[in-house]
């Protein structure tokens, strides 16, 4: 019993540590900061349906719609709206990596409409990846698409 | 009483432990690397059906336990026992399929299902937006394994021939219709597979064999010089031996926890005759190939300059440009070639390669995409 109620003391003060960190530094680490070359604090506006799903055979991208809250690297504006490609979704960002996509990573490990996350990020997208791309938005959205290099969470 | 309700409060605390072990040691493993536990992501949001639904599963997926245990289970179902899991169908001989492609052969389409007419809808008007612009297009849908292999579904199946499903039999049906030039492998391979020295397919994997390959190369080549959309090329290439030892697809989703075996895959490399060269890929090409997988394999797999591309390339005499999209050969791939018009300039042939399973499991399904108008110099 004693275990049991240290443990969950220290489950809920993990928990309430995250939410104590200072908005400016949520989901800092040393690779979002220096990975790619945009850095942004955004909210995914949505998960359209059937854009993130587990693959049997092939490795996909998906575009991601976002809405930056901060910028800290790069000529990005706060409020704007980005796209981002995040390489197989459906996986943590820490596993996400492989030979097709490397140097990935991050501690986010799902994609839910109205989470803050932090990302580094790279462009144009296809500079980086060549493979499938799952564009919910295709044909109605304009500007280029990013690459989430590094996807940290940041609420 | 006492020394009766021990044993049963023994197996309680037991029962308690077993259950209770997993989610502590999935939260101390969580914290101890520097994550926030996954069990507290319920708080973040608000408590409805479909949220907790998605909180059970994202659970089940990151369970760590779940992922040392769930290798060695499927190991034991399918060495043991012959069960391929969800997604691979164990046949004959050592043969896999891939199980939702062969249920696309077997079930009955969706009621209501127009799979079909969107394809050939797809299909139409994307040749119709290469012929504006002067460039002929040839569609070449790859058989399903099971499509000319059944025999190794079923013993029931031998000596049927290559058996392609309602909905294939439908679209090629509707795009002779339409004059949409299409290179018919399903017969070639029917008639091939009793003939060819090797199979036309791998037997761990959903992709068609280096034989098949070479086949549907020579078929591709021929219709288009026969049609006098091409004339043959001045660039020789020749084929050396580079076989390869390839753990399957089919294979491989079973995520085992060690490989069974390796599948010994006598591929042949594409090289310039002049200077020993592997073949390679040319941006200013007549040829634009686009396609899925099936171009993938061989290709920029092992042994690289093996694939459809590198052999098509040899019986035209020229090499050919190739825009490859893993699972996306329906519509992923026009999208990415509409992102990339430039690889239209110059062309006179686009050879559009797609799976047959991809009539009923396409990514994104078979929406029309317009191509950007043509760049004026």
């Amino acid at each position: 019993m004693r275990v049991m109620y240290a443990l969950s003391v220290v489950l809920l003060t993990g928990a309430c540590s995250d939410l104590a960190r200072s908005p400016a530094h949520a989901g800092a680490d040393a690779q979002v900061q220096t990975l790619g070359t945009v850095e942004v604090t955004a909210r995914l506006v949505e998960v359209p349906e059937g854009a993130i799903f587990k693959r049997d055979l092939y490795d996909y991208a998906t575009i991601l719609k976002y809405e930056v809250v901060t910028v800290h690297r790069g000529a990005l504006k706060q409020g704007a709206v980005i796209y981002v490609g995040q390489y197989n979704p459906w996986k943590p960002r820490a596993a996400a990596a492989d030979r097709k996509a490397p140097n990935l990573g991050g501690n986010a490990r799902q994609f839910h409409a109205g989470r803050l996350q932090r990302l580094a990020l790279a462009t144009p997208l296809d500079d980086f990846f060549m493979g499938g791309l799952v564009d919910k938005y295709f044909g109605r959205r304009a500007g280029p698409a990013y690459w989430a290099v590094w996807t940290n969470d940041a609420d | 009483m006492p020394s009766t309700r021990q044993p049963q409060l023994c197996l309680i605390l037991m029962f308690l432990a077993l259950i209770g072990s997993v989610p502590l040691l999935q939260a101390a493993l969580e914290l101890a690397a520097g994550a926030r536990p996954q069990a507290l992501e319920v708080f973040r949001q608000k408590p409805t059906a479909p949220n907790l639904r998605r909180y059970e599963h994202d659970l089940t997926e990151a369970s760590r336990v779940a992922g040392w245990l769930r290798p060695w289970a499927q190991y034991v179902l399918f060495a043991g026992l012959g069960d391929g899991g969800g997604k691979t169908l164990v046949g004959r001989a050592g043969w896999l399929f891939y199980k939702p492609g062969v249920q696309g052969l077997t079930d009955r389409p969706a009621h209501g299902s127009h799979t079909v007419e969107e394809a050939a809808a797809a299909i139409v008007d994307f040749r119709d937006q290469l012929q504006a612009r002067g460039l002929r297009l040839l569609i070449v849908p790859a058989p399903n394994k099971e499509s000319i292999y059944p025999e190794y579904v079923t013993r029931r199946a031998a000596g049927l021939g290559a058996v392609p499903g309602a909905g294939t039999r439908a679209l090629l049906q509707q795009l002779a219709a339409a004059g949409v030039e299409v290179a018919d492998l399903f017969a070639l391979f029917a008639a091939g597979k009793t003939n060819a020295t090797a199979p036309l397919y791998l037997a761990q994997d959903s992709h068609w064999s280096p034989a098949g390959v070479e086949l549907a190369a020579q078929l591709v080549a021929r219709r288009i010089t026969g049609r006098g959309w091409l004339q043959t090329g001045t660039t020789a290439y020749l084929c050396r031996p580079a076989p390869i030892e390839r753990v399957g697809d089919l294979l491989d989703m079973l995520q085992l926890p060690r490989t069974l075996t390796r599948e010994t895959v006598p591929c042949r490399q594409v090289v310039r005759a002049d200077d020993g060269a592997p073949y390679r890929d040319e941006p200013g090409a007549e040829v634009l190939v686009l396609g899925d997988s099936f171009l993938r394999i061989y290709a920029t797999d092992e042994p690289g300059a093996a694939g459809f591309s590198a052999h098509l390339a040899r019986e035209l005499k020229q090499p050919v440009l190739s825009l490859i999209n893993d699972g996306g050969g329906a519509t992923l791939v026009r999208q990415e070639l509409c992102r990339r018009p430039q690889l239209l300039a110059g062309k006179k042939v686009v050879i559009w390669e797609f799976v047959e399973r991809d009539l009923r499991l396409a990514t994104e399904g078979w929406p029309r995409v317009s191509l950007p108008p043509p760049a004026h110099p």
